[in-house]
């Protein structure tokens, strides 16, 4: 037997080795092109994380603006002390205006100076600012002493012995 | 899927929680009285008074005050910790100016907790006078008087450490004496009868 027909089929086959070759020749590879099979079905890509991620990030938003919706009336108050009707002004008050005049002559000399005016009417608006507060502290400082002072009387042993003997 | 779904709801619930915890607890105890409800009674009321002074405002307040003056020194003490003062009065000329609700949103406020009634007093002449006060442990956190009369609608909401020992010796020395303590209208009509 010669094995060159193994190799490189040359010489005298093998009546074995050609029933085998006949047998698994029918197996052997056929160029043909490629077919792919369209069974690959697109995967459906989920959203869910993302949607979480913005109902979360939206929701704290909400938060926030509810939050900023409540503290602007605890952070931003109104400033000024408003009275509609005021008492009429007391003859004290009087006194008050030759202060601003004294002020006068001090902002005419920082007018020369261009750097100190500035700050001079800064400190003069601070001034101004400080004593409106002032006021104003002052006056609900009254009013609550007032109150206060009521709650006083009224909670006071004199006056409950009173009360008492209005109804005895 | 099912449990990956759970584990976002659960993320998104606490994520959601954790933002509104501090709001919440923020809230909680405010000492700042809201009183921006009451606004539209400035319209019917016949004087109206609208205070509104912040911590900066106090602070710069504060720097006028004369430390020469007995009564300014004493105010300025008194106001050193104060974080704010807040008062809205009304009055009114008539009766029923002012509805139940436009007191029921303070009440409801001071009904928070850390909030104590301190006093209640209701007499017909002067009405409904309530004293509250905020705690934070054992210090006095903020201060709120409610007094409601048939003609008159008055919060007053001081926020921060308050002594009431040093604001009782103010009496008198804000330039109220006796007879603005007293409710002004009926002292009006019995001068007017004398």
């Amino acid at each position: 037997m010669n094995d060159d027909y193994l190799w490189d089929k040359t010489g005298q086959p093998d009546p074995q080795i050609q029933q085998l070759e006949e047998i698994l020749g029918t197996l052997r590879y056929q160029p043909k092109p490629l077919a792919i099979p369209n069974l690959a079905v697109p995967r459906r890509r989920n959203y869910f994380p993302l949607l979480a991620i913005a109902a979360t990030v939206l929701l704290a938003i909400l938060a926030g603006g509810i939050w900023l919706r409540m503290r602007p009336r605890n952070e931003v108050p109104k400033q000024q002390a408003k009275i509609v009707e005021p008492a009429a002004p007391k003859p004290e008050e009087k006194p008050v205006k030759p202060k601003s005049a004294v002020n006068q002559p001090v902002l005419a000399t920082n007018r020369i100076h261009g750097k100190r005016s500035a700050s001079s009417v800064l400190r003069k608006r601070e001034r101004e600012e400080a004593l409106m507060a002032k006021e104003q502290l002052m006056l609900a400082l009254r009013v609550t002493t007032q109150k206060l002072h009521l709650v006083h009387t009224k909670t006071s042993p004199a006056t409950q012995i009173k009360n008492q003997h209005r109804i005895g | 899927m099912k449990p990956l779904f759970q584990m976002n709801i659960r993320t998104a619930l606490i994520a959601f929680l954790l933002v509104l915890a501090p709001v919440l607890s923020a809230n909680a105890q405010d000492p700042r009285i809201q009183m921006g409800s009451l606004d539209h009674l400035a319209a019917k009321a016949s004087q109206t008074v609208d205070v509104n002074i912040d911590e900066r405002l106090m602070r710069i307040a504060a720097k006028v005050f004369s430390d020469k003056d007995e009564d300014e020194r004493e105010v300025k003490k008194l106001v050193a910790g104060l974080k704010g003062v807040y008062v809205k009065s009304f009055e009114f000329e008539s009766v029923g100016q002012y509805a139940d609700t436009d007191v029921e949103t303070i009440r409801t406020q001071l009904r928070a907790p850390g909030w104590t009634r301190l006093v209640n007093v209701t007499s017909k002449k002067e009405g409904m006078l309530e004293v509250y006060l905020l705690f934070n442990g054992d210090i006095v956190g903020g201060l709120a008087v409610l007094h409601t009369d048939d003609k008159e609608l008055t919060v007053v909401n001081i926020v921060g450490p308050v002594d009431l020992d040093k604001l009782a010796k103010l009496e008198g020395q804000l330039g109220v004496p006796e007879l603005g303590i007293e409710s002004p209208k009926p002292k009006a009509k019995n001068d007017d009868e004398k």
